[in-house]
């Protein structure tokens, strides 16, 4: 989690990462920053993140990144 | 145009009738009639082509049922085997789901290159036969091309993708899928909606209901408001001066260009305004296609605002499947090596913006002047994203605040060049006319021309300009009262009833009086139902 | 049928709404005519004659002619008021379809009972599929029963000052241009026939069962035009004038005998005919009515005086025409030298 966040504060350090549950909709993500976000995520954790993973869902809030993280390190 | 949304017949007859049937039919015959009466539809721009509808819908059902049986097996297959097996064999089935998916693609995209490149291909090999010398000529062929090819299919590629990615189950309804694909308002020119927007609340086929059917008629009315008051008219300056363009430079130009922008706003989300209200009488909400795209601050903000559903539909289906791809994947592992974060990031962008923008353009057609389109806006927002620390930095040197007005202002005149610039090629005929307009602009600019009388040549006389500009003006506070949210189309149902219906009569007198038709006037055909 | 009147009171809202809004588009249909008729001049001018007819004195026009611009460039009333007293009126507009021209002949029998009943034949080549023939319908029947969708466009001209307007003699325009026709002959002898769309078709026979039943004579008739006929056209207007017990003149095969000169008469190389042709057009169908039909000369009725009048000005303007017609000759011939 340290790691996601310190990632996220790399790419904007304005944003209250913790506490957004929004971040898609709300549109402080944008769809570049969810890709740069992507490249950044696979080569920290060294995950593969699929196409069928970019849904709203997944990167609306910190929590719900890491919990996708965690899931796909599993596999 | 047999039954095109803008019609007498389509408005006056088509529409009330299958109201009337689907309001005295039980629940379950409704969906019938809703099917059926997209068949109607289809039936009288494309006659038996209707055929290919329901083979496309039969396609992606079947593609559908299949992916998902093999989800199944290799469910079962996998249960009660240690976890290592137990992840090959599901990849074994993800792959053969692909395959599936793949082959629906291939089908479906196939035939509409098919159908609406095949004649692209074939006058380029002749025009490099002929640059060669040599006498080798092939025929263009005469294809029919069924209405609205290129807006179903783009729906049923979503729906094959969204069943194999498992964000959606599998339909086992095949009427379902087909009334999905099938709804008339949206057959000819979107929105193109995802199976989530739209199938559920189509196959509910709800009670007709007078609110509905208020906000529908409203709707359309606004719709026409925008096509017949505004475009309409404009539809007549802009082709006097395209189907003349090198007789004209300098301002006039500019003109044709602005002019041409706001005929295909007023056309095309008029259009919307026809379709979705026309949705709103069954009860259903189609997705949005326009968000006031003139507040735009960026050319990647007028795409979420223009086309929306084309837009959504191009980045969940190309931009983020190509941006989590192989070749994407390795370039991000060498560069960060080689290159920095700075152009990695770049290099992705690129590699995910072109193909995006390439099927933009494509998707329009086979010119080169949409090609060119494309990739007009494939250079303007990868440079925007090269340049974005540069305005970070200003932002907070300066202490700017990008929410000012002094700083918005700009940022929405400086996008609307953009987009006027955009849609002048995309109007031209080829990229070479698009490349002479632009460069004539600069060739004796001749300001006089806006009020020496020039302008009232060109087949519009002073009144019409009145209507154009009142129009305009109407359109313009509706929008910024909706961009300031003062007002939305939920809003005006709240209102009381004798104020509701005062506006309602004055909208629809508006356009009875206003109206470019009847004498003296030609009914213009819809823009985005030719593509 | 619990269901049923639970349906049907779901469509209250709606039916009061739209009970209302025809209502207004009644009122406005109301003042929009009323309008037209104390100001003609904001009426755009291929409306003018669905106004003029309106405004002519009741039961004074024993001759209707009716078509497109082939109508009101060849058949001139006032040329044939001058020789033979007839009083004839022409409803002829710029493309005019047949849906129009229906029910501009409905809108002329509510005041007027012709004799006669004269179409101009060009109008029935207009290819119209069913689609177009049913929206051009719909189209047409609003217009009649709510004028105010004909006549909406009138607060451009009274917003702007009215436009240059046509002027209408009796419905026929004069024509003071001259473009020659050289094509040569042009209706060479075939079996063919020319296809009539069945829109077009059951207008035709719905116009002429309402002139038989008001006991109208019907007349068929081409202008000469080689740019609109040809003989597969006349074949089909031969059978279908028989058919339907109408009259059918041909002036296409009656050039010579009119002495059309192609040269000087006609207005856009074979398209319409000027002034020069459509006088002597217009004289020989003044003479064939007097002959053939019992019409009575008016020109010493009292009822009549403002004929007489109006014959004055369209003197005038014809003899302009003339000149200026010669003045364009001149100018040709000089060029044709060179």
């Amino acid at each position: 989690m340290e790691t996601l966040l310190e990632i996220l504060n790399d790419i904007d350090d304005t944003v209250n990462w913790e506490d957004e549950t929004a971040l898609i909709d709300d549109r402080i993500l944008d769809s570049f920053g969810v890709i740069s976000l992507i490249s950044e995520l696979e080569d920290q954790f060294e995950i593969e993140i699929d196409a069928s993973e970019i849904v709203p869902e997944n990167f609306n809030s910190a929590d719900a990144m890491w919990k996708m993280i965690q899931r796909l390190q599993e596999n | 145009m047999a039954l095109a949304y803008h019609t007498e017949l389509y408005l006056f007859v088509f529409l009330p009738l299958v109201v009337l049937v689907y309001h005295f039919s039980s629940q379950k015959m409704r969906r019938a009639v809703l099917i059926l009466a997209g068949y109607i539809f289809f039936w009288s721009f494309s006659q038996w082509l209707v055929g290919y509808l329901i083979a496309v819908s039969g396609l992606v059902y079947g593609a559908g049922r299949w992916m998902e049986q093999l989800k199944e097996t290799g469910k079962a297959r996998s249960k009660g085997l240690p976890s290592k097996e137990r992840s090959a064999v599901k990849k074994q089935y993800k792959a053969k789901e692909k395959k599936v998916l793949i082959a629906g693609i291939v089908i479906l995209l196939g035939i509409l290159a098919y159908l609406k490149y095949c004649n692209f291909f074939i006058q380029n090999i002749n025009r490099i036969f002929a640059a060669s010398g040599s006498g080798f000529h092939l025929n263009p062929q005469n294809l029919l091309i069924p209405i609205g090819i290129s807006f179903y299919t783009l729906e049923a590629i979503g729906y094959m993708a969204d069943v194999y990615w498992g964000r959606i189950k599998a339909e086992h309804n095949f009427g379902k899928v087909a009334l999905f694909l099938g709804f008339f308002p949206q057959i000819m020119e979107g929105p193109i909606s995802s199976w989530n927007d739209t199938a559920d609340a189509l196959w509910e086929c709800r009670p007709v209901r007078s609110e509905n059917l208020t906000k529908g008629i409203i709707r359309i009315a606004w719709g026409l408001f925008k096509k017949i008051v505004v475009a309409d008219r404009l539809s007549v300056l802009v082709a006097a001066i395209y189907d003349d363009y090198t007789s004209y430079h300098g301002v006039m130009i500019v003109v044709v260009a602005i002019a041409y922008t706001l005929q295909l706003y007023m056309e095309f989300s008029g259009c919307m305004d026809i379709v979705i209200g026309s949705g709103n009488l069954f009860g259903v909400d189609l997705p949005e296609n326009f968000r006031q795209p003139f507040f735009a601050g960026n050319a990647s903000e007028f795409w979420r605002r223009w086309h929306i559903t084309l837009g959504a539909w191009l980045k969940a289906y190309v931009f983020y499947p190509v941006s989590v791809s192989g070749l994407v994947k390795k370039w991000n592992h060498f560069a960060r090596k080689h290159v920095g974060k700075y152009l990695t990031k770049m290099g992705i962008f690129a590699m995910t913006l072109f193909p995006v923008w390439m099927c933009n353009g494509l998707w329009h057609g086979a010119q080169w002047n949409y090609i060119l389109y494309g990739m007009y806006y494939f250079v303007i927002l990868l440079a925007g994203e090269a340049v974005a620390p540069v305005r970070e930095m200003v932002l907070e040197r300066f202490h700017l605040d990008c929410h000012a007005l002094y700083w918005r202002v700009p940022q929405i005149l400086k996008t609307w060049m953009i987009i006027f610039t955009g849609e002048m090629f995309f109007r031209a005929e080829g990229a070479a006319a698009g490349f002479h307009m632009f460069r004539s602009i600069f060739q004796g600019f001749e300001l006089q021309k806006l009020w020496d009388g020039t302008l009232l040549g060109m087949g519009l006389n002073a009144a019409d300009f009145a209507a154009v500009g009142f129009g305009i003006l109407i359109v313009a506070v509706a929008d910024i009262l909706k961009e300031r949210k003062l007002l939305n189309w939920d809003k005006l149902q709240e209102m009381k009833l004798p104020v509701r219906w005062i506006l309602y009569y004055g909208l629809i007198f508006a356009v009875l009086l206003l109206g470019a038709y009847g004498t003296g006037y030609q009914q213009v055909d819809l823009i985005y139902a030719g593509f | 049928m619990q269901d049923f009147k639970q349906k049907m009171r779901t469509l209250k809202k709606p039916a009061v709404f739209l009970a209302i809004f025809l209502c207004l588009i009644l009122i406005l249909s109301a003042f929009f005519v009323n309008m037209a008729k104390k100001h003609p001049e904001f009426v755009q001018s291929r409306n003018r004659p669905w106004l003029n007819i309106q405004n002519e004195k009741k039961n004074s026009i024993d001759v209707l002619v009716l078509g497109d611009s082939e109508s009101y460039t060849t058949f001139s009333p006032l040329e044939i008021w001058k020789q033979n007293g007839i009083a004839s009126f022409v409803c002829g507009q710029t493309g005019q379809e047949v849906e129009e021209t229906y029910y501009m002949l409905r809108r002329a029998l509510r005041t007027q009972e012709p004799k006669v009943v004269v179409f101009e034949t060009n109008s029935m080549f207009q290819p119209q599929n069913a689609a177009e023939g049913f929206s051009k319908t719909i189209a047409q029947t609003v217009n009649y029963y709510f004028p105010v969708f004909l006549l909406h466009s009138m607060w451009q001209n009274w917003l702007m000052g009215p436009e240059k307007q046509q002027v209408y003699y009796k419905g026929f325009v004069v024509r003071d241009i001259v473009e020659p026709y050289d094509g040569g002959s042009y209706m060479e002898k075939t079996e063919r026939r020319e296809y009539m769309s069945r829109a077009v078709r059951s207008y035709m026979d719905k116009m002429l069962a309402m002139c038989r039943e008001k006991g109208i004579s019907v007349i068929l008739y081409s202008a000469p035009s080689p740019n609109n006929y040809n003989y597969a056209k006349h074949n089909t207007l031969t059978d279908y004038a028989e058919q339907n017990g109408a009259e059918y003149l041909d002036f296409n095969l009656m050039t010579e005998e009119l002495g059309i000169d192609w040269e000087k008469d006609s207005l856009d190389n074979g398209d319409h005919l000027n002034v020069l042709g459509a006088e002597k057009l217009s004289r020989y169908f003044g003479s064939y009515l007097e002959e053939h039909y019992d019409l009575e000369d008016h020109r010493k009725d009292p009822e009549y005086s403002s004929w007489n009048e109006d014959v004055q000005k369209y003197q005038n303007a014809e003899k302009n025409a003339i000149r200026k017609i010669e003045v364009i000759l001149e100018y040709l011939r000089k060029k044709k030298q060179k």
